[in-house]
């Protein structure tokens, strides 16, 4: 009896690495998988067969031409806005790391922790800030007109794609920092030794030696914050006054003055073509690295 | 010498140029909650006060003054994110031990719908779980928003609670089975004290996430649910004063959440990707 039950413990224990175990992961997910189906991929597929339905509920392209003739410009300028904050936040938040990695100094460290401020703000309470802060009687304008850098009759108009950017670089430069950070921490002082005993300067060092050994680090952070600046809604609707817009902002017109869910929806394939590439490689590296683990 | 002091020098404006940055909307946040009368083009706000906190925090009632007591709103946003944790965490837990201990059957096809609402814009989610909310009479209720809180914060849920169990190494459960311990009290004797710290990371931002949600609330709540986020959306347009009340009460949770987790936040919690 007893040496019974130990054997089935032992085949059991065996079990916790490597085997299989039948129905339990399975069940473990269940709730969490079921609940990703019904709330996630329903509506997607939904957004996708509602996108190619016309009115009569015939299979139509009619939403497409629509969303172009209508919101065309708008869906230029959401990848102009994505393109801009992507490129710029990338560029200063590689510098800021590379300075917080090579300096020691207490002022790289303050910089480091108050650039981390950004990374958790949401994007709601950016958005008002932005709002208050950029308004043409903001502000801004405020302290550049008492400087003289602004003539007071006519300040910086910003509720339009340069405002939005800025909002943009505000939250993802410091989400792009923190990411990159954690990937030159990793590399060992003696790289960066090497080089500078070869006699190579800072910049060298950071575009031989330390860029180019976190280059997969640095390509998910850019693909990440590429998708977030496309996915959002909140920034956009918050601080952009009138045309052009974002597409995420042509959505919710489409949906809550018109009811219109088929234009909407075809808007919404255009956000995902728009991220497509990117959210492809970045899904494709993720699932590689968690199942495969490289 | 002279080289170390010009690099004091620029180190000192690159500090003067982010603390500038980081702060002058902050602080516009700030000085609009205190103000009163702010003409343009003066530096600082001719009448300041704490009128518009007062009636934010329903200590006064003045019809002179644009703005309700936010306590409402307050409770239906703390009601919501205590629903949708509990209810996120009881989900997560179990899928991020079954991730990080088990060998899963289509694990590659399971990460992937964990990483899709990443990658993708869930905008065109909640515009198409609107009519089918309608019609289920979920639209424009607090179960409605509850359950897209739910589906924003699963993701991340799913991402630090697996993380959270990978990083405890498997040996110590390895032992307590060898002497015969069951897998259910392996778990909750072994595992699930050590990793409660990591558990409890997600649990928080996860309730930080809810409690600043805002682009499914606006589709599935508006106009019937009222959470923090939607209150200072809805006063944004007409009143800076009080929309920057609310800005400044939501911005707390996310600073005092980056105060005390920051040390043990890592990368992957972001984009559930190590990289």
């Amino acid at each position: 009896m007893r040496s019974g039950s130990s054997a089935v413990e032992f085949k059991e224990f065996k079990g916790l690495r490597g085997g299989t175990h039948g129905f339990l992961p399975l069940f473990l997910l269940l709730p969490a998988v079921g609940f990703v189906l019904v709330m996630y991929i329903y509506p997607f597929v939904l957004s996708l067969l509602r996108s190619l339905t016309d009115e009569m509920g015939r299979f139509s392209f009619v939403n497409y031409s629509k969303a172009i003739a209508l919101y065309g410009r708008d869906i230029l300028f959401s990848i102009e806005v994505a393109v801009l904050g992507t490129l710029i936040s990338t560029v200063l938040s590689l510098a800021l790391a590379s300075y917080i990695r090579l300096s020691n100094s207490r002022v790289s460290r303050l910089i480091n922790s108050l650039t981390r401020i950004g990374i958790f703000l949401p994007y709601v309470v950016v958005a008002q800030m932005m709002r208050s802060f950029l308004a043409p009687h903001g502000l801004l304008n405020v302290l550049l007109a008492n400087i003289g850098l602004v003539d007071i009759n006519s300040p910086l108009q910003l509720f339009n794609i340069k405002g939005l950017t800025l909002g943009f670089l505000w939250k993802e430069t410091p989400f792009i920092t923190f990411i990159v950070l954690s990937g030159l921490q990793v590399i060992d002082d003696t790289y960066i030794e090497a080089a500078r005993s070869v006699g190579a300067r800072t910049h060298h060092v950071i575009l031989r030696v330390l860029i180019p050994m976190i280059k997969p680090t640095i390509a998910i952070a850019v693909v990440l914050t590429f998708c977030t600046i496309v996915s959002t809604f909140t920034l956009p609707y918050m601080i952009v006054a009138g045309n052009p817009t974002t597409v995420t902002v042509d959505i919710a017109h489409r949906v809550t003055y018109f009811g219109d869910y088929r234009v909407a929806s075809a808007l919404g394939v255009f956000l995902y073509l728009i991220v497509g590439v990117m959210a492809v490689y970045y899904l494709r590296r993720a699932v590689r690295e968690e199942v495969y683990g490289y | 010498m002279a080289t170390k002091w010009r690099r004091a020098l620029l180190e000192g404006l690159l500090l003067c140029f982010v603390l500038f940055v980081i702060f002058g909307p902050i602080s516009s946040l700030v000085i609009w909650s205190i103000a009163i009368r702010w003409y343009w083009p003066h530096v600082f706000p001719q009448e300041i006060g704490l009128a518009y906190w007062k009636q934010a925090l329903g200590l006064q009632r003045d019809w002179a003054i644009a703005a309700v007591s936010i306590w409402d709103a307050f409770g239906t946003s703390i009601l919501v994110a205590l629903v949708a944790t509990a209810v996120v965490m009881a989900m997560a837990i179990p899928a991020g031990y079954a991730l990080a201990r088990f060998r899963v059957p289509l694990k590659a096809l399971i990460l992937l719908l964990f990483l899709m609402p990443k990658a993708f814009p869930q905008q065109p989610i909640f515009v198409n779980l609107l009519p089918t909310f309608t019609k289920w009479g979920l639209a424009g209720t607090v179960q409605g928003v509850i359950l897209v809180h739910i589906l924003v914060c699963l993701i991340f849920g799913v991402w630090i609670t697996t993380s959270a169990f990978k990083a405890i190494p498997q040996e110590l459960e390895e032992a307590a089975r060898s002497v015969g311990a069951t897998r259910w009290r392996t778990f909750w004797k072994v595992l699930f004290p050590l990793a409660a710290p990591g558990l409890l990371v997600s649990t928080v931002f996860v309730f930080v996430t809810s409690l600043t949600e805002f682009t499914g609330t606006f589709f599935i709540g508006l106009p019937f649910v009222t959470t923090l986020p939607m209150l200072l959306y809805s006063s944004s347009g007409y009143n800076m004063q009080f929309a920057s009340v609310i800005a400044i009460v939501l911005l707390i949770p996310s600073l005092l959440f980056m105060t005390f987790v920051q040390r043990v936040f890592r990368p992957e919690y972001m984009g559930g990707i190590a990289g």
